[in-house]
């Protein structure tokens, strides 16, 4: 039986209603995950900071693998484990360096996740946060080349099948931007600036790669959003970015892939994609537009984006929420024409033979 | 390396993925595209707006041996 495979995308930095806060589409992931043979996902939808859920059948790529992935050029390949790979952003104070030093050691304590000795970047890598007038965070770094070298040491001298990055995020975000987050409205005012850092890495270096911001913390706050208190619970973010490292898929690449192995995934294996309504306008979605897969768009996740299916051209079919989705899977996989779920079933009809 | 932030306008194409082509060519003029995603759509006038980091001068893989 061919296992049946779907992609959840929650694009980051864009507001997404269940999504685009602290881990809060995790629940959605777990829900879809238990409907198909294997979930493919993004550190945006799994990460929740100090929480976590291993999912077994859920694979954690990066954004720029998925797009990778998406487009054919990469494919997945499951492993039992990654040698984690710490990379700690030279701007970090050395208290807080310290706290995610000790998260580590926890990890490898409690969970038994396996580490590389880690490295701290030659330079701050200066990040810097940046909003669109459409509702996205966007950001850049200023020192991309030490972030990279870091990446370097880490993988060729110490071994790293997986880099962890903690980069240190300015404390002097926009105060309501910051307020609209923590209260679970608005856009994720770093996210955007997350994602440049993994890609760059994924980009190079062609491993799995997520990213956690190190922050001094927050004041307390007593109208905190449930959807971002993840973030609120300690000093680090990084404990779910080890759990989704440790088992992330390695890239595998059509023209070196010698040696074909039984779990390998590529996307002409796709059954399903899994986007909120009015958020398509990203590579994965565009690319899987040309796979032979069933495209789900979500209206009850609203984003900060207006840029819904059809006018792109993407072929997609409208749910109310991702309790529908979940039962249009369930039919699919199960070979169910998802109208005989329903009461209207209309006659078919002679069609023309000249 | 630098990473920049742009914003490009790009014609509608008839199909997603010479959208996605066109997308990609447009933001090769101005460097490596790191990450896009089409922010905003105007069927009216059928342009979408695309919002991208994209990278110049490339990090030299074989400088590692400077590191060691």
């Amino acid at each position: 039986m061919r296992p049946y495979t779907a992609v959840l995308i929650i694009p980051t930095g864009v507001g997404a209603a269940i999504g685009g806060y602290a881990g809060d589409a995790l629940p959605v992931a777990k829900a879809i995950s238990q409907v198909c043979d294997r979930l493919i996902t993004h550190p945006n939808v799994l990460n929740a900071a100090m929480m976590y859920w291993n999912l077994p059948n859920t694979l954690y790529v990066e954004g720029y693998g998925l797009d990778k992935f998406s487009a054919g050029s990469w494919g997945l390949r499951p492993v039992h484990q990654n040698k984690i790979g710490l990379l700690l952003d030279r701007g970090i104070e050395p208290d807080l360096r310290l706290r995610h030093l000790q998260a580590a050691d926890a990890a490898r304590a409690a969970l038994g996740l396996s580490f590389t000795d880690y490295v701290i970047t030659d330079a701050p890598l200066n990040v810097e946060l940046r909003n669109s007038s459409p509702g996205a965070s966007w950001g850049t770094i200023g020192n991309p080349d030490s972030l990279l070298r870091a990446a370097d040491i880490l993988i060729n001298r110490a071994g790293a099948q997986a880099i962890a990055v903690v980069a240190r995020f300015p404390d002097e975000v926009d105060p309501q931007t910051e307020n609209n987050y923590r209260q679970g409205k608005g856009v994720d005012p770093i996210a955007g600036a997350e994602a440049v850092i993994s890609h760059l890495i994924v980009r190079t270096f062609k491993i799995p790669c997520a990213h956690s911001p190190a922050f001094l913390p927050p004041p307390l706050d007593s109208n905190l959003s449930p959807r971002s208190a993840a973030e609120e619970l300690g000093y680090t973010f990084i404990p779910s970015v080890f759990v989704g490292l440790n088992r992330a898929p390695q890239f595998i690449f059509e023209k070196s892939n010698q040696h074909p192995q039984p779990g390998d995934i590529w996307a002409n294996q796709i059954d399903a994609a899994i986007a909120p309504v009015n958020a398509c306008g990203g590579s994965a979605l565009l690319s899987l537009n040309q796979q032979q897969c069933e495209i789900i768009v979500v209206e009850d996740n609203q984003t900060q984006l207006q840029v819904p299916p059809e006018p792109l051209g993407i072929k997609s079919v409208r749910v109310n929420s991702y309790l529908e989705a979940i039962g249009l899977i369930a039919a699919h996989k199960a070979g169910i024409n998802p109208s005989a779920l329903t009461s209207n079933i209309y006659p078919l009809h002679s069609l023309r033979n000249n | 390396m630098t990473t920049q932030f742009i914003s490009v306008e790009i014609d509608l194409q008839e199909n997603p993925q010479k959208l996605q082509t066109a997308i990609e060519i447009e933001l090769k003029k101005q460097g490596e595209p790191l990450r896009w995603a089409i922010t905003s759509v105007d069927a009216k006038q059928k342009k979408v707006k695309v919002e991208a980091v994209i990278t110049k001068n490339s990090y030299d893989l074989t400088a590692k041996s400077l590191l060691i």
